[in-house]
């Protein structure tokens, strides 16, 4: 009985989250559907139309000062304004928020307050000098 | 600025309506266009773009921004100051990533069990205590000068 053909070079490269597939790996550069083709030229004639708009902006002889792109302000908004107002206190949230936020500081507040109180206990008993510093 | 309030991010999108709406205040197709996962963690409407660094662009192509590899209104990725060419590069590495891994993995340990062992188990030729001349040092060591010092002799004749 035969042995099953070898895996195909894109299994054997096995796609992760932290790169991405090569081109030559990859099925969606070998599909030729017209669904495909509509899409690229859907998203050409997109970038052609922001493009026009630049270059207009661009090439204008009373140029203003700073183009202004409506992508990067919406961008800095999304990050920056805009998490408030879309939150919402879901179990996960809440879960990473106590993750996050409030263990490392309980977990340092014991590591620190122990090891002082254990320095406390040596000095008391003798066993250390206190050190002198005169800022804390 | 100056752009309304219908230019800027929104909440997460319901309808088909709002969605379609979204994916054109985006400049982005509707089909393309995905948001987030409504899960409360403040995404919003913001499209989800696939996670590839600035690395990836096409370098010949004449980008408005040459740097960034970026085009004027182009949405931007959320995590886009992660991906811009000097930072995280996602180009698809020579050698599958668990290759690396499974070697780099395999060398660390095995040089770390090798230094633990050797931590355990020190293994060095037979050595003695340092002698030091001038009876042990003693002027350096602030033995008193007229004192005669406490002879030291390191030999056997």
């Amino acid at each position: 009985m035969a042995s099953a053909p070898p895996p195909s070079a894109a299994k054997l490269y096995r796609p992760n989250q932290y790169v991405s597939l090569p081109a030559e790996l990859d099925p969606d550069t070998y599909d030729t559907s017209p669904e495909k083709l509509r899409a690229e030229a859907e998203r050409l004639a997109i970038r052609s139309r922001l493009k026009r708009q630049y270059q207009l902006q661009l090439n204008n002889p009373n140029r203003p000062a700073v183009i202004e792109n409506p992508a990067l302000i919406r961008w800095v908004f999304a990050k920056s304004q805009n998490v408030y107002p879309t939150f919402r206190p879901t179990p996960k949230t809440s879960f990473l928020g106590a993750v996050y936020g409030l263990a490392p500081l309980i977990f340092w507040f014991f590591v620190l307050k122990s090891d002082r109180d254990r320095k406390e206990k040596r000095i008391q008993e003798g066993k250390v000098k206190r050190p002198f510093s005169v800022f804390f | 600025s100056e752009m309304s309030k219908d230019m800027m991010p929104g909440p997460y999108p319901r309808t088909p309506e709002e969605r379609a709406a979204a994916a054109k205040k985006y400049n982005m197709r509707v089909e393309d266009y995905q948001p987030y996962p409504d899960d409360g963690l403040g995404y919003g409407d913001y499209p989800m773009l696939p996670n590839k660094s600035q690395y990836e662009r096409d370098p010949w192509y004449q980008w408005d921004q040459p740097d960034m590899r970026h085009n004027w209104g182009e949405p931007m990725h959320w995590d886009f100051d992660m991906y811009i060419r000097n930072r995280v590069d996602t180009s698809p590495t020579v050698v599958p990533w668990h290759t690396m891994s499974k070697h780099f993995f395999i060398f660390l340990s095995t040089m770390l069990i090798m230094f633990v062992l050797g931590e355990i188990y020190p293994s060095y030729r037979p050595v003695g205590p340092k002698q030091y001349p001038f009876n042990d040092l003693y002027l350096e060591r602030g033995g008193d000068p007229n004192k005669k010092p406490p002879t030291v002799i390191h030999y056997e004749i």
